[in-house]
């Protein structure tokens, strides 16, 4: 981000934050209905000091860093595999397509009779929301390397393993990047769905939680953590791989 | 003599994926191209030029007929026969270098041995203080000789060309068409090369094919009896040969284009 982009944030956050105080001071509403910016922030001072924030943060992040590496270690491989041949791919593409449309979230239901009231049920949901676009996206990029550059090594001399070598895992890395980003993306607003359904912690739970006890400041201040966590992982970990790679081969254009 | 690369009765039938027709390209082929050959092969646009080379290159079966190379049928692709395609067929992913060097690679040369080539062919194209660049920092012509030299590198016995440099600018082309022509004097290659373009037919064959329209089959064989040393664009157009030969084959090309026959 450039230094101007930076600071034009920063006053346009100030601003709306002005404007939401003095909203919340000028309104004739109950503070539970519209706590102001400075309980937002009294919230989270008290629940760093009792370390529940701490805590639930680290059991979310835990579970999506989780989903990640299952997807990494798992789904990418999959998907590769999948990909390399055409009536394999053609055979597997809808069935992926389905069950990567049928999000996690709207399997909780059966989850939750298959696998009970707890922990399993929400990794269960988190992992199964990340693994399929990300093992879909892994064969699409397989598909998507041109033919050429396939022909082109077999004429060099090119075994099938060199080629899956040299071409097509390399050839699928910009839809690995966005199969994962995608899957991420996705499986984080399912750990907070499970997480408000079955949890016991984590930033699903305490907002769901929250909202029992009308502590609506609470619940703004899980919220506005969500998102930036989501901001910082995508900004500081998933868009820094995909520039190692992939942006400096000139295969996306920024 | 036996030759390098014969031909034999080769015919192609293919389905359309379009249009769902079928589609004879090739009916009866037979070529024989002697070993150290320039030819070049011409004719009008569908003639199957392109199906041509890519059996060759094994990447297509024939339907009928085979072709040897060396006496031995060709049954899929091999590294006695290097091509360079028409596109840019170059890895995006890798250097300069590593593209040059991927042949080498397969082959299992040692890395001492493969950089030394590389520097060499990096050279010879005129490429040098490029070599960690990756293909889509360079211009059009600029990847056509990294992948020329990629197939160079990998030192097949035959080199099959596939209108290599019809998506490069007219200057960039006669410099490539110019290097071509000393690297064919230099290196005694047996090197096949298709193109719609019947200037440059003339200016690089020993001999040129001219294929019928569908389905291709071998119309005339020209040869061009203007010695290798003397095809620099400047010298071959003065040269009064070289006029006559090219209207030859235009005409013959034309006739193909147009239907008539036997109009001399």
């Amino acid at each position: 981000m450039t230094r101007q982009l930076v600071v034009t944030w920063i006053v346009l956050l100030a601003a709306v934050t002005a404007a939401w105080g003095l909203a919340a001071a000028m309104l004739p509403l109950p503070d539970y209905y519209l706590p102001p910016p400075t309980a937002v922030l009294a919230a989270l001072g008290d629940l760093v000091a009792k370390g529940i924030l701490p805590d639930y943060v680290a059991e979310s992040v835990r579970r999506i860093v989780l989903a990640a590496v299952l997807g990494l270690v798992v789904g990418v491989p999959l998907g590769l595999i999948l990909g390399m041949s055409r009536r394999v791919a053609d055979f597997f593409y809808p069935l992926l397509n389905f069950f990567q449309s049928v999000s996690g979230v709207a399997w909780l239901p059966l989850m939750l009779v298959w696998f009970g009231f707890g922990e399993r049920t929400i990794l269960m949901a988190v992992n199964y929301t990340v693994l399929f676009p990300v093992i879909f996206n892994a064969l699409l990029g397989v598909r998507s390397v041109p033919r050429l550059y396939v022909n082109a090594l077999r004429t060099l001399g090119a075994s099938p393993w060199r080629v899956a070598r040299d071409v097509l895992v390399p050839g699928a890395l910009p839809s690995i990047a966005t199969g994962m980003r995608l899957g991420l993306a996705y499986g984080w607003r399912a750990l907070i769905a499970a997480e408000m359904l079955v949890g016991a912690n984590g930033l699903g739970f305490m907002i769901f939680n929250a909202q029992n006890f009308h502590l609506t400041a609470r619940i703004m201040l899980g919220m506005g953590i969500i998102g930036v966590l989501w901001v910082a992982l995508d900004y500081f970990l998933l868009r820094p791989l995909e520039e190692a790679t992939v942006a400096r081969w000139g295969l996306v254009q920024r | 003599m036996t030759a390098k690369i014969a031909l034999q009765g080769l015919a192609h039938e293919y389905v359309n994926p379009f249009t769902r027709e079928r589609v004879l390209a090739l009916d009866g082929l037979e070529l024989d191209v002697a070993d150290g050959e320039f030819l070049t092969v011409v004719g009008p646009s569908g003639c199957g030029k392109t199906t041509l080379l890519n059996i060759l290159a094994g990447l297509v079966s024939p339907t009928r007929g085979a072709v040897l190379v060396d006496g031995r049928r060709v049954t899929g692709p091999g590294r006695d026969r290097g091509v360079v395609f028409q596109e840019f067929a170059i890895l995006p992913w890798r250097t300069v270098e590593r593209n040059i060097a991927h042949g080498l690679e397969i082959q299992g040369v040692p890395r001492a041995e493969r950089a030394a080539s590389v520097r060499r062919f990096v050279e010879l194209i005129g490429l040098t203080g490029f070599e960690k660049k990756y293909p889509h920092e360079l211009s059009g012509g600029m990847r056509q000789r990294v992948a020329v030299a990629r197939t160079l590198a990998a030192n097949p016995e035959v080199m099959l060309m596939d209108e290599p440099f019809a998506s490069v600018d007219a200057q960039t082309r006669i410099t490539l068409q110019e290097e071509l022509n000393a690297i064919a004097q230099a290196t005694r290659k047996t090197i096949l090369f298709v193109t719609h373009n019947v200037e440059e037919a003339v200016f690089l064959g020993d001999r040129c094919c001219v294929l019928s329209r569908r389905p291709g089959r071998v119309k005339a064989l020209v040869g061009v009896n203007i010695p290798r040393e003397r095809r620099t664009w400047k010298l071959f157009t003065s040269d009064p040969s070289f006029g006559a030969t090219r209207d030859h084959v235009l005409r013959l090309v034309r006739q193909e284009v147009s239907g008539e026959d036997g109009v001399p």
